[in-house]
């Protein structure tokens, strides 16, 4: 499992994440940078439909000796999930396309309470299909050091603890309401 | 005959009590894990925070035991947060 350095991140940023009334979710003083990987999120999750990304997210249940459970999920448990992953998706797509911004201006969008789950579970399918495609080891997505930016490996890592620590914020908000 | 015998061992089979087990991997959060615990299980803080580090520090955890088919939808509901769940029979 990963153990995300929190402080990694915010030392080099300013972008707000809180907890509205409603329990709706904030985010503002969005960077350019930071809206750019916000909206990557959908097309990152869209580019996981291959069979190597397919097979983390639609994970085995059993071991072979189940064939007919593992059957029986084929047909009726895989469609289902991918029903609720596209889903989320589609949710997540939406409220991005409320983030305001404009020349000059620090991005700005709210996520509604009823979306924060599909939001953790957008933000999880596209750390998943990214650490997959580039082989991410535990120690690598946990690792403390600063971020060096030299490689697309090292940006694209540091776009995998982007999404990281707004899962955290989330969780950080709905466990504390 | 045969086919008394073949439907009693399944059924002796479902009937066995099932783990559900949850494996680690590199990418899901440990705030995460612990959290999809508590929301799957019901499970307090405590017992969720317990198995997550369980599986970050042994590669596995027993996460449930019991009948098969709430273990079937248990590994469904951690499949549906991305986590990596099996089905196994226990010991």
């Amino acid at each position: 499992m990963a153990i995300f350095c929190w402080r990694r991140w915010k030392e080099l940023n300013e972008m707000v994440i809180r907890r509205l009334e409603g329990n709706a979710i904030e985010f503002c003083a969005i960077e350019p940078i930071e809206i750019n990987l916000l909206r990557q999120v959908p097309t990152v999750c869209e580019s996981g439909e291959n069979p190597r990304s397919e097979g983390r997210l639609f994970s085995k249940p059993a071991d072979a000796s189940e064939a007919q459970f593992l059957n029986d999920w084929e047909e009726y448990v895989r469609p289902e999930l991918r029903h609720l992953f596209l889903s989320a998706r589609n949710t997540v797509s939406e409220d991005l396309k409320t983030l305001s911004t404009g020349p000059g201006k620090l991005g700005h969008f709210v996520v509604p309470h009823a979306h924060r789950d599909a939001w953790l579970n957008v933000l999880n399918q596209a750390r998943l299909i990214l650490a997959t495609k580039y082989n991410f080891t535990d120690r690598e997505l946990s690792m403390h050091e600063q971020p060096r930016w030299f490689s697309r490996r090292d940006m694209v890592l540091q776009q995998i603890n982007f999404y990281a620590e707004i899962q955290e914020r989330i969780i950080d908000i709905v466990e504390n309401e | 005959m045969v086919e008394t015998a073949v439907e009693t061992e399944v059924e002796t089979s479902i009937a066995l009590p099932w783990n559900v087990v949850v494996h680690d991997d590199p990418v899901n959060l440990m705030s995460y894990v612990t959290m999809v615990f508590q929301r799957v299980f019901g499970y307090s803080k405590e017992k969720a925070q317990h198995h997550m580090l369980e599986v970050h520090y042994k590669g596995r955890s027993v996460v449930w035991t019991g009948a098969r088919e709430r273990a079937e939808f248990y590994v469904q509901q951690l499949h549906g947060h991305l986590l990596l769940a099996t089905l196994e029979r226990a010991e």
